[in-house]
């Protein structure tokens, strides 16, 4: 079965001896999350099987309607979106971050509506389908609220094995979190926003057993494009350079205003590089939970394993899970410029 | 050499703790020495009382070192609105910033002993240094100290030689190391020497429920975040962030060998 997407990936699938590796984007785009969708479509050894939408930087439905957007901005519209859960596991209105992303989730600039329609798959079924169909071959990249792969893993106990790794965006690992001095956005519940944006869906994930990569804020804040990088981005060739400019207009200004940062944070971006190149970061193994109750809702916390416990814990018994720890931050950022600057 | 206007009142740890740590410290909390009991008996007036009294006896120059739960310092604050102007200062063993709890992956034996009564002492105004185990776990003394402690003829050497025993048994046994933290001698020489350490200012606030209950969060406001939030408009704290390890040990040995 080939959705085989795009942009030149079969004619490098054919000068390279390995096949493609499958790639779904459960996501909530977003300004950086568009950046990390364009920069998955312009990379060759990776197929991507398909979007699943979630609320967080715009609503669930806006989500689907900038993710079929997104695709045909690619040149691939015949990529199937999947549309996910429109709140989070213990219900409630998400809160978006509009004034992060705009109104539209794009930077508040002016798009047609997409020509194509999402799948008749919930994003749920649809990860259980792609997993259930290639065994050990699929990774997902989770850049929003971890509901569609909680609910994935509800659906099917089998999930958790069967998926290749999960890369996930969240968390804020032994650092501040940036919706809360508890909780980093990709995980809370209605008020705030990611790890916060459905705290208990990202506790169901990281103790499901998957093979789970967590790239947290801790790492993603070390990796900045300045305004000079942006500047380089607008003035060269880059197919999708342009777009993506103007998209990081109201995105910068919004960092200059919450952090002092004259630039972006590449949070997305950095997660994508995680699949792909992930000898550019280095990683702790340990249990990591979710806090779901009380002023520190959304909390990450990971025991480190540094002791040996008198008795057990809410840690204990659990699979751990590998935390991003170091990152190559030249290397990475090079790695974003060079792709978001392909023609 | 206590500062002229500071005195230190040792919190006795009165009453029952929910958690006991038996297996850190010894049946008898001081390494089961099996010492004949003491001669004299605990004043009338409660801890919390004791402290609100001499608090408001010299507003100002009382410096209080806590080294346990804060149940009682939190009594103090609510059985005196004056108590934390007239406290001078509450310098705190207890927290974990930025690391992992003792108790569990999330909390601190002190906070988790009573976080409730924590986030009230934490956020109650007073002039508050908590000093947590991502300092305290920088300042060891090693088997080799203790027996240069035992060697010595220092007043407390002998005793306090025998009482480690079970302290070190535990060290190895939890954390795989020859020593031990000497959490409780670093939290009392911020009130005799503060320059020992560097601290940060922000924010704590200490987690009540769920699984991280006892966890300390500190928000520095280096970010601003786009709506209020359960830190916003709290007095600060002062939090150690760096130790200067090897003089405290070095202070620490020469006092007990002296």
């Amino acid at each position: 079965m080939t959705n085989l997407n795009c942009a030149g990936g079969i004619l490098d699938a054919q000068s390279s001896s390995l096949p493609p590796s499958k790639l779904i984007i459960d996501t909530d785009p977003g300004i950086d999350d568009s950046m990390a969708i364009l920069m998955a479509f312009q990379t060759p050894q990776l197929e991507i099987l398909g979007l699943t939408t979630i609320f967080g930087n715009v609503t669930t439905e806006d989500a689907t309607r900038n993710a079929l957007l997104l695709c045909e901005i690619a040149g691939c519209p015949g990529v199937p979106v999947a549309e996910g859960s429109s709140e989070p596991l213990k219900g409630g209105t998400p809160r978006v971050a509009d004034f992060v992303h705009g109104s539209d989730g794009l930077g508040n600039i002016t798009l047609p509506p997409p020509k194509s329609k999402k799948c008749n798959k919930s994003a749920s079924e649809f990860l259980v389908e792609k997993v259930s169909e290639y065994p050990g071959e699929v990774s997902v990249l989770a850049l929003g609220p971890l509901t569609n792969l909680a609910l994935a893993i509800k659906r099917d106990s089998s999930f958790a094995s069967k998926v290749k790794n999960i890369v996930i965006l969240g968390g804020a690992f032994f650092a501040l979190g940036n919706v809360n001095p508890a909780a980093e956005a990709n995980k809370l519940n209605s008020f705030n926003l990611q790890i916060y944006g459905d705290p208990e869906a990202a506790d169901v994930v990281f103790t499901s057993g998957a093979n789970i990569v967590v790239v947290g804020i801790n790492i993603t804040t070390q990796v900045k494009m300045t305004d000079a990088d942006l500047l380089e981005l607008a003035e060269s060739k880059g197919k999708h350079a342009q777009l993506l400019s103007d998209m990081c207009t109201f995105y910068r200004d919004w960092h200059v205003k919450s952090d002092g940062v004259y630039g972006i944070f590449l949070h997305d971006p950095v997660s994508f590089v995680a699949v792909v190149r992930p000898d550019l970061f280095t990683y702790k193994t340990g249990v990591v939970r979710v806090e779901t109750h009380g002023i520190s809702v959304g909390h990450t916390l990971m025991d480190q394993g540094l002791k040996r416990w008198n008795g057990s814990n809410p840690w204990t018994g659990y699979s751990p899970v590998s935390v991003a720890w170091t990152v190559n931050v030249d290397q990475v950022l090079g790695y974003i410029k060079k792709l978001l600057m392909k023609p | 050499m206590a500062h002229q206007y500071i005195e230190l009142l040792f919190l006795l740890k009165k009453g029952t703790k929910l958690r006991i740590a038996d297996f850190v410290h010894g049946a008898d909390g001081l390494g089961n020495q099996n010492f004949s009991p003491p001669k004299g008996k605990a004043i009338e007036q409660s801890a919390a009382a004791f402290m609100v009294e001499q608090a408001k006896l010299y507003p100002g120059k009382v410096t209080v070192v806590a080294l346990g739960p804060l149940t009682n310092l939190a009594l103090a604050v609510e059985l005196d609105p004056a108590f934390v102007k007239n406290i001078g200062q509450i310098v705190l063993l207890g927290g974990a910033f930025s690391v992992n709890g003792n108790v569990n992956p999330a909390a601190e034996a002190n906070i988790f002993g009573d976080p409730e009564a924590a986030d009230i002492v934490f956020t109650c105004g007073a002039d508050v240094v908590a000093v947590g185990i991502n300092v305290t776990h920088q300042v060891v003394m090693t088997d080799a100290d203790r027996e240069k402690l035992a060697q010595s003829k220092g007043k407390f050497a002998q005793y306090l030689s025998k009482i480690l025993e079970v302290y070190f048994a535990y060290h190895r046994e939890a954390y795989s190391m020859r020593g031990v933290y000497l959490h409780d001698p670093a939290a009392l020489l911020v009130a005799v020497n503060p320059s020992l350490f560097t601290y940060t200012e922000g924010v704590v606030r200490v987690q009540t429920s769920g699984i991280t209950r006892g966890l300390t969060i500190l928000y520095n406001k280096q970010k601003r975040f786009a709506e209020v939030t359960e830190w916003s408009d709290k007095p600060t704290v002062k939090v150690a962030v760096t130790v200067d390890a090897p003089s405290i040990v070095k202070l620490l040995m020469d006092r007990l060998m002296d």
